[in-house]
């Protein structure tokens, strides 16, 4: 009786502890809710959750003050095309590094892999030069191109490598068998066997694409195709004044979608997230 | 059947004579301000422009003022140059440096009824260089006392206006009415620094009216002037009124003005166009004397042509077209002109629906009888480098003289 | 016979070559372009003093390179910050993602909620992250120091005072990037076979004893790895410090690639900014050399 007693004190300590250590974790989104409906006099009044005033009329001042639909249309597309883009060429190339026999596979590999230590800041420099001669500043491209052909883009690579590499050969011996070319064995066996590799390289490159900042920062400047994060942080009137009130109620608009899809899919993402974390 | 062949080629060739010039010219033209009113003035300017050059269009591009050099930079380096556009003061002396600006003097002083010397001299000092014109001021606004006339009310005393009528609106009196204003506890300060950015983006705002107005300067002719008696002491009083009397928004805060929670800001005319909203009775009054006397600063900006436009002659043209003397009356609603003639007009006093012709006088003033703030080549680097140093400088406990020490020997390589 | 059977086994070698090759070019190819050709350039880049704005470029050899480590004095300010906030950073951040792992590797009621709960920073943009934790961190006026207000804190200026900014911006990132690590160590607990705790319990070993001399030595692989991530992680924090505190106050919180950024972006020093840049990638070659090292000699 008190031996199970104790465990129960000791399980209830436990559980105390964790949703005190939760705090900082979770009052950064209910505060950001709650200020994105105060006026800017309030976020800055005696700090309370609930508004005393409830200014709806925020949520609509966010899309007269920049073109804050189409930076949400453009965030959404270029995640979208970065992660189809990224799932094509990263299932390819895993596919032969894992599978096919080609002399120089351990070396391409041992190059691929080393890009992970290098952060973007040493080559954007670099690449504002390349994107201008490719006339390509002020356009989507190189929030398109930087991802799938840099650091991320071989992290997914590596990551399906992985995946295929554990896969069992049996199916794609006997696709091989009914004559299958590799293309289609890739197509047919290989990528419907992986679909968790697939789904979690597609969840960690959206996500990816999706809170890009410094890139944004240095190729995009007409304020029509900036994305979230970079319109997030221009929040300002016509005279460059911080916004705080819209700021924040367009910053609860760019997070709670996200937020909503990551507690319904919590588990899938997170595995996602492990797989990517223990493999790369 | 032949003829009906050459009929139609003759008709072709006139379409393409006639659709020739429609084709071309396109010109950029970047801006910071995002406001609708702004960009329905402007495009209003550009329209006169348009009609009297035929197939010309001229678009009004915004860059949010925060990064607005950066991105700037970045067209203009990125192959992707706009013709012309508006130009911070402070950033002007590095672009003519660099040659990204084209010289205008030659356009302006030949076209006709321009009358370039209607512009006042102080106010085209910062836009040109070896007496060749780089730029043309659009907006010369000088820096005036925003007041919340009902929190002067309810506290029984006299508001910035009356007290500068009566000659005493000095420096001692604005710090003795910001304390008495101040409310600690209640979040109510006397006093904010312009757009509550004194400490961060603004510090030339913050310090610059009250060095001047002590008789002191900042960093003119190459040496340091923060550390000369006149800003020291300039720099102790408003010091002494954040971290002593408590009385302007301390670093780190936020006292909005327009929403109430400050009795008086530093701002530009241009800013009343946030009042209507604020819903409190306010005015608009000079800046607080000092002793070295009335001293306004002014903040002023331009327009340029850009040395990589590929139609910098149709450019220059839109400039001479933009600051004739008629367009710069239609501006004065929202930017203050430097051109004498539109400042001493009743059009100009009249021209802003929201300040009363009586204000304007005063701001007026201020234009003919200010200085701009100190500017210099490399003046990002400058600030750059003091901006850590003011920071020290921005603590309850800081040494002030040591500070304004530390600042000099921050920027003296870079002066 | 010999020979007839010989020549097609090599063609369906070379083919599958072939057909290798072709699946990796276009990351291969793109890699190149967008990735190591830049990495090359900067190298080129470093030994030129080129300003964006005017356009000129001037060979000018090692200067930048003796700017930066001898003449300029932000530089090291700079390194000695990065390395404050990784070793800042990187422990708390380990120490803090282990304790979760092991409050959350086994299943109990709201265990599910918990991991959820700590791991939702992560999918959160940094950008949010950093502008809702600038309100929360102001003077007088932040909710954190009315929340300390009620039991009886004084809390400081966070980010307007140097060594409370480096705080403050250290232990935000940690709260924004634990949930990551602290999976990924669930992940390595939970490949841990239960026998050996079971067999080291049977033998009387407490929980922390269990700790120390089981799991411990077990989770060292996914240890290196984490510290690896995390270490490399924390020299490529840009958008953070950005937006929370431009570097400032006092430049106490400049770090490397926020240096970089306003060397190139800000300034317009392109190459003073790329020997920089080189500089960093030098370090973090280093660091994750010097990690491999230990991973050998801790295997060996």
């Amino acid at each position: 009786m008190t031996q199970r007693g104790l465990e129960r004190l000791k399980r209830a300590m436990w559980t105390l502890s964790l949703s005190v250590l939760a705090i900082p974790f979770v009052f950064p989104f209910l505060w950001m809710v709650s200020s994105g409906f105060k006026s800017a006099t309030e976020i800055f009044g005696q700090p309370t959750l609930i508004p005393r005033v409830w200014r709806w009329t925020n949520f609509v001042e966010v899309f007269q003050y920049q073109p804050f639909a189409q930076q949400y249309f453009n965030s959404l597309y270029i995640a979208c095309l970065v992660t189809v883009i990224t799932l094509v060429l990263s299932s390819l190339a895993g596919y032969a590094l894992a599978r096919m026999r080609f002399a120089g596979a351990g070396l391409l590999m041992l190059f691929l892999v080393s890009a992970l230590m290098v952060p973007e800041e040493v080559t954007i420099i670099p690449n504002f030069f390349l994107m201008r001669w490719l006339g390509l500043m002020d356009t989507h491209g190189p929030l398109v191109l930087l991802p799938v052909f840099g650091p991320h883009g071989v992290m997914a690579t590596f990551l399906m490598r992985q995946y295929f590499v554990a896969l069992p050969k049996e199916l794609e011996e006997a696709g091989k068998m009914d004559g299958l070319s590799r293309i289609g064995i890739w197509w047919r066996i290989a990528l419907p066997m992986s679909r968790p590799a697939l789904a979690a390289v597609a969840i960690i490159t959206f996500l990816f694409s999706w809170n890009l900042f410094l890139e944004p920062l240095v190729f995009v400047s007409s304020l029509e195709k900036f994305t979230l994060p970079l319109a997030l942080s221009n929040f300002t009137d016509a005279y460059g004044l911080p916004l705080w009130h819209l700021q924040l109620a367009a910053t609860s608009l760019a997070v709670v979608p996200i937020l909503i899809v990551y507690l319904i899919a919590q588990r899938q993402i997170i595995e996602s997230f492990a797989m990517s974390g223990v493999k790369g | 059947m032949r003829a009906a062949k050459t009929r139609l080629t003759v008709s072709l060739l006139a379409l393409c004579l006639a659709s020739g010039p429609a084709l071309a010219e396109n010109l950029r033209f970047t801006v910071w301000t995002g406001n609708e009113a702004h960009l329905k003035m402007l495009n209003g300017i550009a329209e006169g422009f348009e009609a009297a050059h035929e197939g010309t269009q001229v678009t009004f591009e915004t860059i949010p003022a925060g990064d607005y050099v950066q991105k700037l930079t970045f067209q203009l380096a990125g192959g992707n140059p706009p013709d012309l556009g508006w130009m911070f003061e402070d950033s002007m002396p590095a672009f003519v440096a660099a040659k990204a600006v084209e010289p205008l003097t030659d356009v302006l002083e030949n076209t006709e009824g321009y009358d370039l010397a209607d512009f006042s001299e102080p106010a085209m000092g910062l836009w040109k260089k070896d007496d060749e014109i780089y730029g043309v001021p659009f907006s010369t606004s000088p820096f005036m006392i925003f007041y919340n006339k009902d929190m002067f009310d309810a506290a029984g005393l006299e508001d910035p206006l009356t007290l500068a009528e009566k000659g005493e609106w000095n420096m001692t009196k604005f710090r003795e009415v910001a304390k008495a204003l101040t409310r600690s506890g209640e979040r109510v300060w006397g006093f904010e620094f312009k757009d509550g950015q004194g400490y961060d983006t603004r510090i030339m705002h913050a310090v610059m009216p009250p060095i001047r107005a002590y008789g002191g300067d900042a960093w003119a002719n190459g040496a340091c002037g923060f550390d000369q008696p006149e800003a020291v002491e300039a720099i102790k009083t408003l010091h002494g009124m954040v971290f002593e009397d408590k009385s302007i928004v301390p670093p780190g805060e936020q006292g909005d003005y327009f929403s109430g929670s400050s009795a008086m800001t530093i701002n530009q005319i241009s800013r009343a166009s946030k009042m209507p909203e604020a819903g409190f009775a306010w005015g608009v009054a000079p800046l607080p004397s000092g002793p070295a006397g009335e001293a306004p600063v002014i903040g002023q900006a331009g327009l340029v042509v850009f040395a990589k436009s590929d139609q910098k002659e149709l450019a220059k043209e839109f400039v001479a077209w933009m600051t004739n003397k008629e367009n710069v009356a239609v501006m004065a609603q929202f930017f203050p002109p430097a051109r004498a003639s539109v400042l001493d007009s009743d059009a100009f006093t009249d021209a802003n629906s929201l300040i009363p012709a009586e204000q304007m006088k005063n701001v007026a003033a201020a234009i003919k009888n200010g200085k701009v703030l100190p500017s210099h080549q490399r003046a990002p680097q400058i600030l750059a480098a003091q901006k850590p140093k003011f920071d020290a400088l921005w603590r309850a406990d800081a040494d002030v003289e040591a500070s304004i020490q530390a600042i000099c020997a921050a920027i003296k390589p870079q002066l | 016979m010999a020979r007839a059977g010989r020549a097609p086994w090599l063609t369906l070698q070379r083919r599958e070559a072939i057909e290798a090759w072709l699946f990796v070019s276009p990351t291969l190819i793109g890699f190149l372009i967008f990735f190591l050709g830049p990495l090359i350039a900067v190298v080129f880049y470093s030994v030129s003093e080129w300003n964006l704005l005017s356009g000129e470029q001037v060979f000018v050899g090692m200067a930048n390179y003796h700017d930066a480590l001898r003449e300029n004095p932000d530089f090291w300010h700079v390194i000695r910050n990065s390395v404050i906030f990784a070793i800042g950073l990187v422990p708390l951040n380990m120490a803090l993602a282990l304790t979760l792992a092991l409050a959350l590797s086994r299943p109990f009621r709201g265990v599910v909620f918990f991991r959820t709960v700590f791991f939702a920073p992560v999918v959160t943009s940094a950008v949010a992250w950093a502008i809702v934790w600038k309100f929360l961190l102001q003077g007088e006026g932040g909710t954190v120091n009315a929340l300390l207000g009620y039991v009886g804190i004084d809390g400081p200026n966070w980010l307007r005072e140097p060594d409370w900014a480096m705080a403050a911006v250290i232990v935000t990132r940690v709260i924004k990037m634990v949930g990551l690590n602290m999976i990924l160590y669930i992940a390595a607990l939970q490949a841990i076979p239960r026998d050996y705790e079971e067999a080291a319990r049977l033998e009387g070993a407490s929980g922390w004893q269990i700790f120390r001399m089981v799991t411990w030595p077990l989770l060292a692989p996914a240890t290196l790895i984490i510290m690896v991530i995390t270490t490399i992680g924390s020299f490529k924090v840009f958008d953070h410090i950005y937006l929370m505190t431009g570097g400032g106050p006092e430049n106490g919180t400049l770090v490397l690639a926020y240096y970089i950024y306003e060397q190139a972006f800000e300034f317009f020093n392109v190459g003073y900014a790329s020997a920089l840049a080189m500089i960093m990638f030098v370090i973090v070659l280093a660091l994750t050399i010097v990690q491999l090292i230990l991973r050998q000699k801790g295997a060996a």
